[in-house]
């Protein structure tokens, strides 16, 4: 009686699965581009599958990910089908409470869930990383399973158990043998859900992660910084897989129970296959269970070193030469902010080594969570360029050791920027000329500091007036340039040529600049943010020598000189920053800026009023409407 | 009848705060056929329930040839059951449905071959072994649920209303087949129904039950003739239920009348209650009757038609073949076998 | 079945620690202040207090309002599309249904890249545009980008729950409301909407509450000034480090959600049903 789809609907259906589809082709087709480009195709080439395999932090998120996926999902799937079974039979009252806590993780926001399971595994110093990440994956997807299978119990009639039993089935019996298979549909739903949740999730694991253990969804939000079709090879190969898994999934069962009905024999062969079926997923744990050991444990035996670090901030090819060279282990793992890192360790994260910028290292000395460097295990100290060495975050020179150094400035659009405009220094970001074409560097610091030092400030200011002031030069930006905030992704945005000129830090301005031709970089005259990030030594830190030696081998000449060339920011080490700033970024304006200007500050340590004053103020400015 | 092959004492079962059973006691004997019949909510498929061990009694105990039953686990139980929806197994066809509890056991497969080819043969169901059981009608699905349970060899077997969910004509035919596969199979059926006819018609002993207490135990005939009290004449069959007094032995008045009757027993003066089954009252001229009154309503039922006589106290159910028409004065006769006298019941 | 009440018990406890707890300790968190240290806590009313000024109730209204919007959006392209499927042929169902559940298997975040190289300014997209003699639109950082992400992300939610309900629907019902002298309109409105408003609800909520919450999908299409109630609690958490101040609003946004819900569930005929 059903009436055909029209034309029409049947259109209406492609269109939505174009608008479904559109990314993930796009995803895939960049995926073989030959060149860097994500929005230009320049050739079909196999280069991103290549480095993908050679990526060791992606291989391990892979493993990661499908190994918490994996065992999340039998535990959770288990678990809650029990549940749900019991559920059915237990008191009003018992099931009332679990209805209800259970609908917590369901309703809640996954960033609710998240900083629930963080503070909880802080309090109780449960030690983040891969237990506490499969322990969270279990929490919120056991619900989901129990919401699948409860129904089916319910509508199940609850004789089919009683009448096994009733028939010689022991209870565990009548439970796999008729319980379990009348709700396979709901428990297979279930299963379905919590493997895609698990898989997809990004916000709990990001909160809960940590000893450098990364899912792909981490790996892929840290690559933001430098997006490259890495991360498409990465997809593309998850598409197929996915893809071909669930057609399996769903087709294979169909011409089963076609061939089953035939033959008559059911009873026997589902049993048998169910046998065949738990002994397969026994392998694969047993394998998957081996795989990880050997990969958590491949250090084993040696020394740890744990470092935190910038995400995107080293060649980690250097790594594994560090722990060759050491016979150690390094765990590396990488933030997107100072104050992500201040959290992380406030938390009660512990880690050996940490690079952070100045300011952040003059609140960690204040609030003691740094020890001295042993000087006399840093024997390439005078590779470093002498200036570094003077500075007030450190003033007695007992805890750094520079890292990589520069400044901020505005890369700009040689072929939509007048050359005279740059005169106007940081006030060229008000020129309505630009209206729609610039982009904000999203950090509270480094925009009141642009707007502190137009108005002629000083970018440490203690006056709340002074801030004032700059917060109103922030909103009238907003009201009459709509510039973007924006994190790391500018520099994808600018070496693309979105928009006419954004804040950069140089190392990153070097980087586009180096990507896209008609980009170039100044410094603007009322000074600027001269920054500095150094690596220092945490007071947890028990491998003081290795830690010392690591920073030593960081400054090393030919070590630096690799690192630079990964990462693009002048490095500390004299010699390293003289050959890039005379050779290969020789009229690379972002490279080794002129940071002569007597009006450049470097950030000092805010007081917590001043510090939350601030934040407000910037979330004002964010979350302002015209 | 010969040995008692279940013995039930004091049973009683409390759901919250609700008593569903008040101290039942009940003796099943071997090779038996017997009903227990009430309304819904009277505890007939608690008992039931209780025997089959999926709940346990708050109070008494079931003895099974004189051990303690409520101590096993209902699959270590020697008593199968038939449900009420069947229960089959969906994802299994008719043949493994059945071979189900053979196959736990682990006993040989040819065995069970052979003993599944004979419980089909039994049921009449012999070529239907890869059907689907899903797709089956409900009578055959039904057979399914005894051929599941009798292939078990249990020495009781448990039929929670199996007859409820199918139409008229297929339970008349189940109602007979039961009773032969009973009388072939030789074993003990406990039956639930709320269903008199049901009852009456297949069973050995019939045990009428009320608000979790026994009504009365007895042979479908005597239940049906000799009701102990004006729940069981109310429930079995139709009656007029009329309260009296014993004046003395076989010797009863109820609306002014004096009856001669068949009991005997009472206390003199005992105000009792009289059971008049409507087919058992015969409408004779006026001027014969000992009671008399107005038709004034006439149904025409099928084999009979059913009158209602009203007299100055009451309206009398009357059955018979003969046709009068409404409003004329009629006489009503009773014979003193046709008269029942019970104890008035004390709520 | 009596056997398998004990079967909960292994989640009782479960659910107590990585559940229960958690939800207290966040509690606990937006009423104290020096909580971390256990040494100076002190009871406050101030995070609660501080999420009623304006800036904060902007961000809610904010977030709300792309709430709702994206919800609209996803139920009005979504019902169509469970409805077409749910009138196909039963295999080819099964594969339409297939072809919506695929994209939520892939990566988020991997989407959102995409979309971040289709609709920026130099884009796939305006490429095309511009190959059709069409002027470079303005996409990225917008209102547009953020609910074209969020919806090709959240669209399967709502697609999926109402096709459920659709397809489980008896047909007769709705042969009988024409036999009865309803037109398709009247037939679409009285009936078939009725009988799938369980669906409905199901995929609103869904769809409601994760978009809501989300703070990836605005940052990366919508950019920092696109701040969300996700990104003020991530900022809490992450970058300000305000564990008291972030615990509130979470909490915040938790309970208009749970009250949400409920709201919710009270409308979804077969909630009522129940046990």
């Amino acid at each position: 009686m059903k009436k055909k789809n029209s034309i029409g609907a049947k259109l209406y259906i492609a269109l939505c699965f174009i608008f479904f589809y559109l990314p993930i082709v796009v995803t895939m087709v960049f995926s073989f581009n030959s060149s860097k480009s994500l929005t230009h195709y320049t050739g079909f080439s196999f280069r991103w599958y290549e480095k993908l395999l050679h990526d060791n932090s992606v291989m391990s998120a892979v493993y990661v990910s499908l190994s918490i996926a994996i065992i999340s999902t039998i535990i959770s799937t288990v678990l809650g089908t029990i549940t749900a079974i019991g559920l059915s039979r237990s008191r009003k009252l018992i099931k009332e409470w679990i209805l209800n806590v259970n609908n917590f993780p369901i309703m809640n926001p996954d960033i609710v869930t998240a900083i629930g399971l963080m503070i909880f595994f802080s309090s109780l110093k449960i030690e983040k990383g891969y237990v506490a990440m499969l322990l969270s994956h279990i929490a919120f997807c056991t619900p989901y399973v129990i919401t699948s299978v409860y129904p089916k119990v319910r509508r199940m009639d609850h004789n089919l158990a009683n009448a096994a039993m009733d028939l010689g089935a022991t209870p565990f019996q009548a439970l796999t043998k008729v319980v379990i298979p009348m709700l396979k549909p709901g428990i297979f739903a279930g299963m379905l859900l919590a493997f895609t949740m698990s898989l997809d999730d990004f916000v709990v694991s990001y909160f809960v992660t940590g000893n450098g253990v990364e899912n792909i969804s981490i790996v892929v939000y840290n690559m933001s910084k430098r997006i490259n079709p890495t991360i498409n090879a990465l997809s593309t190969i998850l598409i197929v897989v996915v893809t071909l898994v669930l057609v399996f999934v769903n087709v294979i069962p169909a011409i089963v129970r076609k061939t089953h009905k035939s033959t008559g024999m059911a009873y026997q062969t589902k049993a048998g296959t169910l046998r065949r079926r738990v002994v397969l997923t026994g392998g694969v744990l047993l394998v998957l269970f081996i795989a990880g050991f050997s990969f958590n444990m491949s250090g084993a035996g040696k020394k740890v070193l744990k470092v935190y670090n910038a995400g995107e901030y080293i060649d980690k090819t250097l790594l594994d030469d560090f722990e060759k060279e050491y016979n150690c282990k390094v765990i590396y793992e990488t933030f997107d902010s100072n104050e992500s890192m201040y959290t992380k360790l406030q938390s009660g994260e512990k880690y050996d080594v940490l690079v952070p910028s100045d300011y952040m290292i003059e609140r960690l000395i204040k609030e003691k969570y740094l020890q001295p460097i042993d000087w006399s295990l840093i024997t390439n100290k005078d590779n470093v360029i002498e200036h570094l060495w003077n500075n007030e975050y450190d003033p007695k020179g007992k805890y750094t050791v520079p890292y990589f150094w520069g400044g901020v400035g505005i890369v700009y659009d040689k072929t939509v920027v007048d050359e005279k405009d740059l005169e106007e220094g940081w006030d060229i970001l008000l020129n309505e000329k630009y209206k729609g074409n610039v982009y904000m560097y999203d950090s509270e610091r480094d925009s009141f500091m642009i707007a502190l030092k137009s108005l002629g400030y000083s970018m440490n200011t203690k006056s709340k007036k002074e801030y004032n002031e700059a917060y109103e030069w922030l909103i009238k930006q907003r009201d009459t340039m709509d510039p973007v905030y924006v994190g790391d992704d500018v520099m994808d945005n600018m070496i693309s040529g979105n928009k006419a000129m954004a804040v950069v830090y140089s190392g990153d301005g070097a980087y586009v600049i180096d990507e896209n031709e008609n980009l170039d970089f100044f410094l603007p005259n009322q000074g600027t943010n001269e920054w500095c990030d150094c690596m220092v030594i945490t007071k947890d830190c028990k491998e003081t020598t290795l830690a010392n030696q690591f920073i030593n081998y960081m400054i090393e000449e030919d070590v630096s000189e690799i690192n630079e060339e990964y990462v693009g920011y002048d490095s500390s080490v004299k010699s390293t920053y003289e050959k890039f700033r005379d050779d290969y970024y020789l009229g690379n304006n972002a490279c080794a800026p002129d940071l002569n200007n007597p009006l450049n500050e470097t950030f000092r340590y805010q007081d917590t009023e001043l510090k939350q004053y601030c934040a407000n103020l910037w979330t004002k400015v964010k979350s302002h409407q015209k | 009848m010969s040995n008692t092959i279940i013995e039930i004492k004091g049973l009683t079962k409390n759901f919250d705060d609700q008593q569903v059973l008040r101290g039942i006691d009940l003796n099943i004997h071997e090779n038996e056929f017997l009903t227990l019949l009430g309304p819904s909510g009277c505890g007939k498929t608690t008992i039931l329930r209780i025997i089959a061990g999926f709940e346990e009694p708050s109070q008494g105990s079931v003895l099974f040839n004189g051990d303690d039953l409520t101590k096993i686990p209902s699959y270590k139980r020697e008593v199968n059951t038939v449900f009420q929806k069947y229960s089959l197994f969906p994802f299994l066809n008719v043949y493994d449905n059945i071979a189900f509890g053979l196959n736990l056991k682990k006993v040989d497969k040819d065995v069970i071959h052979e003993k599944v080819m004979k419980m089909l043969k039994l049921v009449g169901l012999s070529g239907f072994e890869k059907r689907d059981v899903t797709l089956l009608s409900g009578g055959q699905q039904q057979r399914v649920a005894i051929a599941r349970a009798l292939v078990n060899e249990p020495k009781v077997l448990l039929l929670d209303e199996p007859l409820g969910a199918l139409d008229a004509k297929l339970r008349k035919e189940m109602q007979t087949e039961l009773k032969k596969i009973q009388q072939e199979v030789g074993i003990t059926f406990i039956f639930v129904t709320h269903d008199q006819e049901e009852a009456l018609s297949m069973s050995d002993t019939v045990v009428v039950l009320n608000d979790g207490v026994i009504q009365q135990i007895g042979t479908p005939i005597d239940i049906y003739n000799e009701p102990e009290n004006r729940f069981v004449a109310n429930f079995i069959g139709e009656s007029n239920i009329i309260e009296g007094t014993m004046l003395d032995d076989c010797l009863v008045k109820f609306d002014d009348v004096e009856f001669v009757c068949v009991d005997k027993g009472f206390k003199k003066n005992e105000e009792i209650e009289v059971v008049l089954r409507p087919e058992d009252i015969k409408i004779v001229d006026k001027k014969d009757g000992q009671l008399t009154g107005k038709v004034v309503s006439e149904v025409f039922k099928g084999v009979h038609y059913e009158y209602l006589v009203e007299t100055d106290k009451r309206q009398y159910k009357v059955h018979t073949t003969e046709y009068y028409k409404l409003g004329i004065e009629v006489g009503m006769r009773l014979d003193p076998d046709d008269i029942h006298v019970m104890y008035t019941m004390e709520y | 079945m009596k056997h398998f009440k004990k079967l909960v018990n292994p989640y009782i406890v479960w659910s107590l620690f990585l559940i229960v707890v958690p939800l207290f300790l966040i509690v606990l968190y937006s009423i104290t202040k020096g909580t971390s240290t256990l040494v100076n806590i002190s009871f406050t009313a101030e995070h609660f207090r501080k999420i009623f000024e304006p800036v904060y109730l902007n961000v809610f209204f904010k977030s709300l309002k792309l709430g709702l919007a994206t919800t609209v959006i996803c139920l009005f392209l979504g019902y169509p599309m469970a409805y077409i499927i749910s009138k196909a042929r039963e295999e080819v169902q099964g594969i339409l249904i297939l072809l919506v559940t695929i994209p939520m298997w892939i990566n988020t975040l991997l989407r959102t890249y995409a979309w971040i190289s289709l609709l920026s300014d130099n884009g796939l997209v305006n490429s095309f545009l511009s190959l059709l003699g069409i002027n470079p639109v303005n996409m990225m950082y917008t209102d547009f980008s953020v609910i074209i992400g969020l919806i090709c992300d959240l669209m399967p939610f709502m697609v999926i729950p109402i096709h459920t309900s659709l397809a489980k629907m008896d047909h007769s019902l709705v042969e009988a409301a024409a036999d009865l002298g309803a037109n398709r309109v009247q037939t679409f409105t009285k009936v078939i909407l009725k009988l799938s408003l369980p669906g409905i609800i199901n995929g609103i909520t869904m769809v409601f509450l994760l978009s809501i919450s989300t703070f990836v999908i605005p940052k990366l299409l919508g950019g920092a000034q696109y701040t969300l109630i996700g990104n003020l609690i991530e900022q809490q958490f992450i970058s300000i480090g305000d564990w008291n101040f972030g615990s509130a609003i979470s909490l915040i946004l938790a309970l208009v959600i749970i009250a949400l819900m409920r709201f919710m569930n009270k409308i979804d005929p077969e909630e009522k049903g129940g046990e």
